[in-house]
């Protein structure tokens, strides 16, 4: 057996996280269907599973430091610095979005387990996917993380904006689905391969010269696929009618952890698998970073609904991340930090909006933040951080994460690009600032409401405000964390 | 030493977030507690003056290490020109808190803002490589977007956006500048050293310091301002609160020039002369233009906004021209005019205060029932038009003097200024103060209080002191400008 196992790569830590939140799902399961149990002890079992989880990533790391890189399940499952930087990233996305989480679903009634394991089910999924070496395990690890959040955009099932968002979530979300699957079908035709490293080798073995024509189709359809995912433009119709729509304590959520993982893949898939073909490339990701700085900005300028308005900002954000990645080394670091900066922000945003509007409803109109620093002066203040630090303004981590990402394509000589991306900073200005002034500036007529919020929301909201500032002024260990992710492609 | 420069920046910062801490139910404590903090850094300033020798070229107190990977250090300096602009900042803020209002004295969001910009503008000044330069700079954005936002005029959505996207607009380009020196600076010495002294030495072709010229200079430029990039100005100064406009006047155009002053011309030389001359026909001609447009203004503040662009033209006019004596003019106006025009938006709040309206025709024979501020007025204007023996002419010969062996046609269309700056201030004062009281209103109208009275004061003093004892500041930025005037001078040799 324990040579059948070696043989194999056999290895309960490297895909632990995975492990913990399915038995986490089965006990929640159990208890749901059998066992009459209050929400209070599932709230525990939940937050247990989500800590045991953080604890597995921490011992991949002791995984790692011992095997360094390696493979395992027969080059199914893969150890590197992009899978655990992506594994840190989605257990604290998880980690930061459980109040939210929790407090949305228990607002649910009857569903409330259920979203709690769709929940924890496409968590499980995106572990699968930032893990994956097979092309097939990316897909699986996809499919199992987007089916679950498609279910949970349309959770509450009274709200027709909620039914239309998980419709077209789904129906967008699986075409896509089927173009990375064709693309990964695509791929092994041309050289029967399915692992990133083989595929690497091959396409080595060849040279860049004869690769055939069926091989860029297939990865160009892969990258088609996550794209999608990370809502960049083209790709972009299905968030901001998503975001609008789900239950806002949930959006959070959808948004940074769909995108962290395809961020994640598609930056491996530069770095290890095409770097021999990724000049191919360039023309299809500057059109694709072009559009998406061009529509996000002008979209985002005319919104009149925040969740959209954070939606195209989304688009935009994706299309800074993306310049980074398919540039080189130091831009993929660059992007890393990016990612997590945003990530940051992204979630600290949504939290504030459904504690403002309540965890379930869909719309959210610029009004909503009308007078917010007078309900909640903590809670407005913590909002301008957050939209400072999107639109990237120095002292915070916005803005070291723009200089670093700029000053690195400058050095590419993609001129261009950063005057494109910087003219749309200017545009950023413009529409991240209008929320601040309807929440901050703007006279309110109606008498004041104190917003009361709960102490355990003070600390996620203050905790989140407060890295954003201090990675604006002391960013240099996440700097040394983003590099050394790509230390060994320098 | 070190600790002392640093708290310009902190002190500032620790006093804002103190008052914002006070309980609204406090509110009686917010303005003698902030005039009490605010007068901190002033002393400092003072401690600093009497301690030790600013009469020097700029250099390091200390650095901060930022980002490790790439080198990059976040550095603070001190040199004369950086003292005497700080000591005005510190000097302004207070003066304009103690000539608020009740409405924003009880206002601790207002205060703690000036404190920020307070905080920035200086950090600006003190800034010793382009990144903290750039950060502070932007960052000022923040304090004055609540200040003209929430405490701002009738129309103040639409000035305080277009100030933001204005001075937003300019950044971008100071940004690309800065990222391209430092790629330039990476692939001469291996790291990305943004700080002053090494980019004196660092070595680019003459097409690069043009490019790099340009980028940084219109990134100042739009905050100078310079025509045709002015129009933000106007709509900023009359929806700005009183004491946003004084520190916007007073300090916040001078961020633009003392950027050219310290970035644009030592460290890219080939590119100013390329387009000395570019920039001083636009200087004369907001100089002409500035003057003619305050003529035909109704609103009393408007008008002092469009004198302002006309002396800020004299200051780029002095800065372009490249002379020693008109650099060192230049300097000395940009002092002069934060006095000058801090105290003229000051009396304007005053007035306001009094009869809610700035027009000037809804005064007249002011001078009966105002004797006091008739009287400021008049002598305030007298240092604006650049009256001998007050500052503003000081700065305004020496420009003009300077200036002339470069561009002869230039600055003698710019002497007109003068006398048009006559034209417009004169007039207006003619017609706000003296002649018969035209309107009822106007007859009961109080005169300034002790308290009003001493918060201009200070003003009038330097004003008087400047214009009799001009050497007293031309002694502290007599190193700051040889430097840059020997480094324009060494290039002009070496391209003949």
């Amino acid at each position: 057996m324990s040579q059948i196992a070696e043989a194999i790569g056999f290895n309960l830590i490297v895909i632990s996280p995975t492990v913990t939140l399915v038995i986490t799902v089965l006990i929640l399961l159990f208890f749901t269907i059998s066992v009459e149990t209050s929400l209070t002890v599932k709230k525990w079992i939940t937050f247990l599973g989500i800590l045991v989880t953080v604890f597995c990533v921490f011992l991949k790391f002791g995984l790692f430091l011992q095997n360094g890189i390696s493979s395992y399940f027969t080059q199914k499952i893969l150890l590197d610095e992009f899978s655990l930087f992506g594994n840190v990233l989605i257990a604290m996305i998880l980690f930061l979005n459980f109040l939210p989480i929790w407090d949305t679903s228990s607002k649910l009634n009857e569903k409330t387990s259920e979203a709690i394991i769709l929940i924890l089910m496409s968590a499980s999924g995106f572990f699968l996917m930032v893990d994956a070496e097979n092309l097939i395990m990316l897909f699986i690890g996809l499919e199992i993380g987007s089916i679950s959040l498609y279910a949970l955009a349309g959770l509450n099932r009274s709200d027709k904006l909620s039914n239309e968002a998980s419709l077209k979530y789904f129906l967008l979300g699986s075409l896509a689905s089927c173009v990375l699957i064709y693309g990964v079908a695509l791929v092994y035709v041309s050289y029967s391969v399915m692992s990133l490293y083989d595929f690497a080798l091959a396409l080595a073995y060849t040279g860049p010269d004869i690769v055939p024509l069926t091989t860029f189709v297939g990865v160009l359809f892969i990258f088609v696929g996550l794209l999608f995912k990370i809502a960049a433009a083209p790709f972009q119709s299905w968030a901001p009618d998503v975001y609008q729509g789900s239950p806002t304590g949930y959006v959070g959520y959808m948004a940074s952890i769909a995108k962290v993982a395809s961020f994640i893949v598609i930056s491996r898939m530069c770095m290890v698998s095409i770097p021999f073909i990724l000049e191919d490339f360039q023309t299809f990701f500057f059109v694709v970073i072009l559009l998406s700085v061009l529509i996000g900005s002008f979209f985002a300028s005319v919104q009149s609904d925040l969740k959209r308005l954070i939606a195209y900002s989304g688009v935009v954000q994706s299309g800074f991340i993306l310049s980074g990645i398919t540039s080189g080394v130091n831009g993929t670091s660059a992007s890393m930090f990016y990612l997590f900066a945003y990530i940051l922000q992204l979630i600290g945003v949504f939290t504030i909006f459904s504690i403002i509007s309540g965890k379930l409803s869909s719309n959210f109109e610029m009004d909503n933040i009308k007078g917010l620093i007078k309900n909640n002066r903590f809670l407005g203040i913590s909002f301008c951080v957050f939209m400072f630090g999107l639109a990237g303004i120095p002292l915070t981590s916005g803005f070291v994460s723009k200089f670093i990402l700029l000053t690195n394509l400058w050095a590419y000589e993609k001129y261009f690009l950063v005057s494109i991306l910087l003219l749309s900073t200017v545009v950023g200005f413009y529409f991240y600032l209008r929320p601040i002034w309807i929440a901050t500036i703007e006279k309110v007529d109606e008498p004041v409401e104190t917003l009361l919020i709960k102490k355990s929301e003070y600390l996620l909201i203050g905790s989140l405000a407060s890295l954003t500032i201090l990675f604006g002024l002391l960013p240099d260990t996440l700097i040394n964390i983003s590099r050394w992710v790509v230390q060994n492609y320098l | 030493m070190i600790g002392l420069t640093y708290s310009f920046i902190l002190l500032p910062i620790v006093n804002s977030l103190f008052i914002f801490l006070i309980p609204k139910r406090r509110a009686e404590l917010f303005r003698p507690l902030t005039i009490f903090l605010s007068l901190i850094p002033l002393g400092l300033c003072l401690y600093v003056f009497l301690n030790q020798n600013l009469k020097t070229s700029f250099y390091v107190v200390d650095k901060f290490s930022w980002i490790s990977a790439y080198g990059i250090d976040l550095i603070i300096g001190l040199s004369g020109m950086s003292f005497l602009l700080v000591t005005l900042n510190c000097l302004l803020v207070l003066l304009s808190i103690l000539s608020l209002n009740e409405n924003h004295s009880f206002s601790k969001g207002f205060l703690s803002s000036l404190m920020l910009l307070q905080a920035s503008v200086n950090g600006v000044f003190l800034a010793g490589d382009l990144i903290s330069l750039f950060i502070f700079f932007e960052a000022l954005l923040i304090p004055m977007y609540f200040l003209m936002g929430i405490w701002g005029g009738e129309n103040r959505r639409y000035a305080t956006i277009k100030f933001i996207l204005y001075t937003v607009f300019g950044s971008i380009f100071i940004l690309a500048g800065t990222i391209y020196t430092g790629v330039l600076s990476y692939l001469s010495s291996g790291n990305f050293a943004l700080d002053f002294d090494s980019l004196s030495s660092l070595s680019i072709t003459s097409s690069q310091s043009k490019i790099l010229f340009l980028l940084f200079t219109f990134g100042f430029l739009i905050k100078v301002p310079i025509f045709p990039l002015h129009t933000w100005l106007p709509d900023a100064h009359v929806e700005a609160p009183t004491a946003g406009s004084i520190l916007l006047a007073g300090v916040l155009l001078k961020v633009g020039a003392y950027g050219i002053l310290r970035v644009s011309i030592p460290f890219f030389t080939e590119g100013f002369i390329e387009y000395q001359f570019l920039i001083a026909t636009l200087s004369v001609v907001g100089i002409i233009y500035g003057a003619v447009v305050a003529i035909v203004q109704i609103d009393i503040k408007k008008l002092i906004a469009y004198s302002s662009i006309s002396h800020m033209g004299f200051v780029m006019l002095g800065i372009s021209a490249g002379r020693y004596l008109s650099l060192e003019g230049a300097v000395i106006q940009m002092i002069n005019h934060g006095i000058t025009s801090g105290a003229l938006f000051m009396l304007v709040g005053f007035l306001y205060e009094r009869r809610h309206t700035r027009r000037i025709s809804d005064f007249g024979g002011l001078k009966k029932s105002m004797p006091i501020y008739a009287g400021i007025f008049l002598f305030t204007s007298f240092a604006s038009i650049g009256l001998p023996g007050l500052n503003g002419f000081v700065g305004e010969f020496m420009i003009l003097m300077g200036s002339f062996p470069t561009f002869n046609v230039l600055s003698s269309i710019a002497a007109f200024g003068v006398v048009l700056a006559a034209i417009y201030m004169l007039w207006a004062y003619q017609r706000m103060f003296n002649g018969e009281l035209t309107h009822e209103e106007n007859k009961n109208v109080l005169d300034l209080n002790s308290k009003e009275i001493v918060s201009v004061a200070p003003l009038l003093i330097l004003m008087l002191f400047i214009g009799l004892y001009p050497s007293f500041i031309e002694s502290y930025v007599v190193q700051d400008v040889s430097v840059i005037y020997e480094s324009i001078n060494n290039t002009i040799g070496i391209s003949k």
